[in-house]
């Protein structure tokens, strides 16, 4: 597995979890399962031979040390390379956060990645542009974009309908009828409302409306009879 | 002559007391060489009755004609009254000692390296007909060069000869394999191999793999790491003398023990600690397995761990560490970070 992959995936045994500490995070990131962690480093020698850790100061290689502590939550381990006793040169970092470890991004990967993202969105910018540019001898270039919008916005509402298909037309008509039967039991008190305050809290209310015409936009079929008590209920509240 | 001879050699120091001999550390003063000079004991009279110690002269006799690198040299035997004495080449150290010194780490370049260097003095001394019967650590002797020689040639035998019984009471337990420990008479190469495997295994973990404390106990040892054997892996099994069904254990994979050791390495560990000795690699075919040509490359001599003079964390940092320590769970409440390197 290349580093690339290892910026995706994450890794955790739920049996340690509840008992990590920072004397065993270094055991729990060498579980056999951990993709991170590779075998043939100073750290497994060391356990194999039975040996005490400050062993791993005179070899040379690969090796796992516990670079920063910040319990019970965080725990930051380093993957290096150790040249002598004093001189280490850091391969990699990985972060346990509540048990579930990952590879620290390095700055070459953060870097593209948000540089590709921008770069991305610039084109589609751009090729969304190019779509409305047009040209005639007589004007020149020049920018249209009415035609687009009525076609975008067709497009749009076929998308909807498509999106409204998980609800069967059987379903909607049941819940449509179900509501019904319940408006009539228990029918909405009607009150005049004063004049004044319809005005005010029908702007206020207005992102209010919009969410709900959003959700029941999919039972179009709705009888005319449900819509008036959600807008209304909230006014009387004022 | 014999005087001369005697003279020859300048006692420097005392290095050890066996069971049938005393060692020292001298001075050859014809060739200024520093060797080791191995006095045999007389023994009780009974013994002496026969003639000479049978493990010196066994040791003689073999050593006499054989010459390699990886193979201790005897340099010279001289007698004086009773007493007969063996001229060795000087070895610093010992892997035994190299495998309890815990400021010393082995990485996978040592470990080929001795693995590499028993296997070439075992190869030649297979070649040349001879079992060595008791490979341990502690008869594999290195020098301040890195250089690793096979010693201790007391239980060498000539072998081959298929009617001759020998005894299976020969190898130190913890590297005796399953048909010596099955009672077999008749036996080759691979009680050797099976012993070079389990030193290879504690050069990797640095304690004996099957430190069993009697006969029984090792073979169940054995067993709990290969798996109880059936017919199939070892179809001669039934027929050993001391043959005895064992309980079933599953097999444990080697990758679980062996958790730092690469894959080639696992493969040669696996063909040497075989069950069946017909199936278990010789030591030829161990020197051609990927293990020996594949990355890293066995250390040369001056890389290779001495003991004591080893690299050893400074002890004005250890202080520090300790110091780091002890400060450690006062400051958690405050300091919501802490850099630890």
């Amino acid at each position: 597995m290349n580093d690339r992959d290892h910026l995706s995936i994450s890794w955790h045994d739920t049996a340690w979890i509840p008992v990590l500490n920072q004397n065993n995070v270094l055991d729990y990131f060498s579980e056999r399962s951990n993709p991170f962690y590779d075998r043939m480093c100073n750290n497994e020698i060391i356990k194999m031979q039975r040996l005490n850790t400050d062993q791993l100061q005179n070899m040379v290689g690969i090796e796992y040390v516990l670079l920063h502590v910040q319990e019970p939550i965080l725990y930051v381990i380093r993957k290096q390379h150790r040249h002598s006793p004093t001189q280490a040169s850091p391969l990699a970092h990985y972060y346990i956060i509540a048990g579930i470890v990952y590879q620290a991004p390095d700055l070459c990967s953060v870097v593209n990645s948000r540089l590709l993202n921008c770069v991305s969105s610039l084109q589609s910018a751009f090729d969304e542009a190019s779509g409305y540019s047009k040209y005639s001898p007589s004007k020149g270039y020049f920018w249209q974009f009415k035609e687009k919008e009525e076609k975008e916005k067709l497009e749009q509402k076929e998308k909807k309908k498509k999106k409204e298909e998980p609800s069967s037309t059987f379903q909607r008509h049941r819940v449509d009828l179900l509501l019904g039967e319940l408006g009539k039991k228990f029918p909405p008190p009607t009150m005049a409302p004063p004049p004044e305050t319809v005005i005010k809290s029908e702007e206020g209310n207005k992102p209010e409306i919009k969410t709900e015409i959003k959700t029941e936009r999919p039972d179009d079929k709705n009888p005319s009879s449900m819509k008036p008590p959600p807008e209304k209920k909230p006014k009387m509240m004022r | 002559m014999s005087e001369e001879r005697v003279n020859r050699y300048e006692k420097i120091d005392f290095l050890g007391e066996g069971q049938f001999a005393t060692v020292y550390k001298a001075r050859d003063t014809k060739t200024d060489r520093i060797v080791a000079v191995k006095k045999i004991k007389i023994g009780t009279r009974a013994e002496a009755a026969d003639g000479i110690n049978r493990t010196a002269l066994r040791e003689i006799k073999l050593l006499q004609e054989l010459e390699h690198a990886n193979i201790i040299g005897l340099l010279d035997v001289f007698g004086q009254k009773s007493n007969i004495s063996l001229v060795f080449d000087f070895m610093e150290t010992d892997l035994e000692i190299i495998i309890k010194d815990t400021n010393i780490v082995l990485t996978p370049p040592h470990i080929k390296s001795y693995v590499l260097q028993t296997l070439l003095g075992l190869e030649y001394l297979h070649a040349h007909w001879i079992l060595h019967r008791d490979m341990k650590p502690n008869n594999l002797l290195v020098n301040e060069q890195g250089v690793l020689k096979i010693g201790d040639f007391g239980l060498a035998k000539f072998f081959g000869s298929p009617s001759r019984p020998y005894s299976h009471q020969v190898v130190t337990r913890w590297y005796r394999c399953p048909e010596l420990l099955y009672g077999a008479r008749y036996y080759g190469t691979g009680v050797d191999i099976w012993a070079v495997g389990c030193i290879l295994a504690e050069l990797l973990i640095r304690v004996p793999l099957f430190p069993g404390d009697s006969d029984l106990d090792q073979l169940s040892r054995i067993f709990q790491v290969t798996g109880t054997p059936t017919t199939e892996d070892w179809p001669e099994m039934k027929a050993l003398p001391d043959y005895i069904q064992f309980k079933e254990y599953p097999r444990q994979p080697l990758k679980d023990i062996f958790i730092a050791a690469s894959e080639d390495l696992l493969e040669v560990l696996e063909s040497m600690l075989c069950l069946d000795p017909l199936r278990r690699c010789t030591a030829k075919e161990g020197l051609q397995m990927n293990y020996f040509s594949n990355k890293p490359p066995p250390s040369c001599g001056s890389q290779l761990p001495q003991p004591g003079s080893n690299k050893i964390i400074p002890k004005e940092q250890e202080r520090q560490k300790a110091g780091i320590k002890r400060k450690q769970p006062g400051d958690q409440g405050v300091l919501a970070k802490r850099l630890l390197f």
